[in-house]
């Protein structure tokens, strides 16, 4: 017995030896090549990877003499290694970074400003190209953007909510003609859920903070009543119904908050089910969160001028549209967007419409730790009723304010 | 981060009778000797001592992994210990990893025990029976917390099902705080096949004339269980509990995954924080948060934790066979 677990790790060790030999062979045949190296998140889409290559391997022949990399790290784990790689100094020359971490590694150095005439602003979305910015200067481009939007199931929603108090009587009907479904699926007291949380507020004209006057805005009245409307509906959306796996696309919930991703998903695996998106509804005015990816150029990386151009490449006009569809979210290349705003489906319309009221995160560097550490607690403090709306948001508020240092 | 290496020093063998010292040889294999062991000791110096040295010392620093570190002193551990704004779920991880471990390990030991003393009872298949439970302990991480999400899924769960079967109602155990730590805990008890291997191994080292003389003195099963078999297996009972409380303090994976295994679900630590172990905390403060130092510095805080309750129990605990 031992002998043949010996035997295999043996052959193990061995297998392993030969792919890294086979693995530096390849690389050894680039020669001289000036070689840029690219990381990007795992893909997410069924596409993605021809898409990629795609444009790789069109960036290669309009650069003769260039070869990328493009190395692909699962989301989950991308940021722990960047952050080792950057402790280690084996930095990739360019790469995805997360938009409320763009202001964090520009204000500490790490990622290079873009330099005037690389990029021009007229050319792209506003809201994705302001996740970029950090003291009105511009540190990366952004990718492609993405936001959550109202998906409903049309046997149980035959017209989807446009405002709060439609949403509402909408997810009590549903739970009160059939006890086993749930009205919607409750975003939960986590920091995805805290990360939605902002496009609600902002649907009732409300904000998180006012970063130029250094103050606390999400225990105002907008953001308790944003965060009461969640709690109104956990009635008529039992935690114990929407707390199943995938329990929308099983149709154990009419409607749900969640980005374009689902969208493949659930056409993929669910085929079945009759469903449709909307814009979130809103009480005052139409808002929404964003995310999506940025890619910025490393300051201990190489061939500078060259990652300027790769990305480049990626937001043109030509590809952007592709490539954001296959990262999952949509074209921040206006041009590329307008022009394509057709091919994208039925379920996507909403998500474009979305887009256009969205509001990028605060570009406060400790933003990810209050999203977490303080914002998401207060959420499900509310939700699982220890507390109300109010006193766990002025509580979260107060946390806030000493973390950062701010009065008011 | 630090991970704690137990090490034991081997007895000194005296030299065996009849062997003689050839003189003029005792330096050759003094090098031979360090040849050895230089694979495992190059391995322990670069990937054990020198990253745990290094933690300690951005312990108390300031770092963000990105920039110089910037040297704090102390403040690392006292603002862990005393301010609740920057670190609001620090007492609260310790909490949870206590309580984890307080119900993990005794489960852990009785699940392995129980299965240990079924496979040592039967004749035939003991084989199959031993490969299909110690399977849990080979299978990825990952799969077992999307699998554990499964049966614990609170419409469609099969351990719903099987809890109906008997009356007791449905439960949403990864989303009621206080259902939490007792579902984590089972997953652990589910994966104690190397436990169970090792209680085997004590069981079969119990001489049968003991037994024997158990059954002629007129004790029943439940007697030899309690007076002969329980004293005897507690050298190995003292080992998996300093081994088993020394690895629930450091429980992180199975809570990582079942608490983000949907990718889009960040990692909190569960509903309200009831799954927060103490390790998933310091991932987050080290690679979610750029906060390296304090995130060493509590690794610290682990490492002096487990060496004193290590020491305890080594101080106070029966260890001999009886």
């Amino acid at each position: 017995m031992i002998r043949r677990v010996t035997g295999a790790a043996a052959a193990a060790v061995l297998l392993a030896g030969l792919a890294a030999c086979g693995g530096g062979s390849e690389e050894g045949g680039a020669g001289s090549a000036t070689e840029l190296t690219y990381w990007m998140f795992q893909d997410r889409t069924p596409q993605a990877g021809e898409v990629v290559e795609k444009i790789r391997t069109d960036f290669e022949k309009a650069n003769p003499g260039v070869k990328v990399n493009i190395v692909k790290i699962p989301k989950d784990d991308y940021n722990t290694k960047l952050g080792s790689a950057l402790a280690g100094n084996t930095v990739p020359d360019v790469g995805i970074l997360d938009q409320p971490l763009v202001s964090r590694f520009a204000q500490e150095g790490t990622i290079k400003e873009v330099p005037a005439g690389t990029l021009n602003e007229a050319d792209f979305w506003e809201g994705a190209l302001n996740t970029n910015k950090v003291g009105g200067k511009l540190y990366g481009f952004p990718i492609d953007h993405t936001a959550v939007a109202l998906f409903y199931n049309k046997a149980l929603v035959p017209t989807p909510p446009k405002t709060w108090d439609e949403l509402k009587s909408i997810s009590a009907g549903i739970h009160q003609k059939d006890p086993k479904v749930a009205g919607i699926v409750v975003p939960k007291g986590d920091g995805y859920g805290a990360w939605m949380w902002p496009g609600v507020v902002g649907g009732n004209g409300g904000q998180m903070v006012d970063e130029a006057n250094k103050k606390i805005l999400f225990d105002q009245p907008q953001a308790v009543e944003a965060l009461q409307l969640w709690v109104d509906l956990l009635p008529s959306s039992p935690r114990e119904i929407t707390d199943s796996d995938q329990a929308f696309a099983n149709g154990l919930a009419g409607m749900m908050i969640s980005g374009p991703w689902d969208v493949a998903t659930i056409k993929d695996q669910f085929p079945d089910l009759d469903f449709s998106v909307a814009p979130l509804p809103y009480k005052t005015t139409p808002a929404g969160n964003i995310g999506g990816e940025n890619a910025v150029v490393f300051t201990k990386g190489k061939n500078e001028a060259l990652a300027w151009k790769w990305l480049q490449h990626l937001t043109n006009a030509t590809n952007n549209t592709t490539l954001a569809q296959a990262l999952g979210g949509f074209p921040v290349n206006k041009e590329a967007a307008e022009r394509d705003a057709a091919t994208f489906g039925e379920q996507q319309q909403a998500f474009l419409e979305q887009l256009k009221v969205a509001q990028a995160r605060p570009a406060i560097p400790q933003w990810i730790q209050i999203n977490d550490e303080i914002i998401a607690p207060a959420l499900e403090s509310a939700l699982s009723g220890k507390m109300t709306a109010q006193e766990s948001l002025t509580d979260a508020a107060n946390k806030t304010r000493a973390l950062l240092g701010w009065n008011s | 981060m630090a991970s704690p290496v137990v090490a034991q020093r081997p007895a000194e063998t005296p030299p065996g009778p009849g062997r003689r010292r050839r003189p003029g040889v005792g330096r050759r294999d003094h090098l031979i000797g360090w040849l050895l062991i230089a694979p495992a000791l190059v391995y322990f110096i670069i990937f054990l001592l020198y990253p745990a040295l290094a933690a300690l010392y951005y312990s108390f620093t300031e770092w963000d992994l990105h920039s110089a570190p910037i040297w704090v002193g102390l403040q690392n551990y006292t603002d862990l210990f005393f301010d609740d704004v920057k670190y609001p779920h620090f007492w609260k991880s310790i909490q949870v990893t206590l309580q984890y471990t307080l119900v993990a390990v005794p489960l852990t030991l009785i699940a392995a025990l129980g299965q240990a003393l079924l496979i040592n009872a039967i004749r035939r298949g003991s084989n199959l029976f031993r490969l299909l439970l110690f399977l849990p302990v080979v299978t990825a991480e990952a799969a077992v917390g999307a699998i554990w999400r499964w049966l614990y899924d609170p419409q469609y769960g099969l351990v719903n099902a099987v809890l109906g079967l008997v009356g007791i109602p449905r439960q949403n155990w990864l989303n009621t705080p206080e259902l939490v730590i007792p579902a984590l805990a089972f997953i652990a008890a589910w994966q104690c096949g190397i436990s169970m291997i090792i209680y085997l191994a004590g069981l079969k080292s119990i001489p049968e004339s003991i037994r024997e003389a158990a059954v002629i003195d007129g004790a029943g099963p439940v007697q030899r269980f309690f007076k002969v078999i329980v004293p005897m297996l507690r050298p190995t009972t003292f080992y998996l509990v300093v081994t088993g409380i020394i690895a629930a303090l450091q429980v992180f994976g199975l809570v990582y995954v079942i608490f983000s295994g949907g990718g889009n679900r960040s990692v909190t630590g569960g509903p309200e924080q009831s799954g927060l172990a103490y390790v998933l905390h310091i991932y987050l403060y080290a690679f979610r948060y750029n906060a390296m130092g304090a995130a060493c510095a509590m690794s610290f805080i682990l490492l002096v934790f487990i060496m004193i309750i290590t020491f305890v129990q080594f101080k106070f605990m029966k260890q001999e066979a009886s």
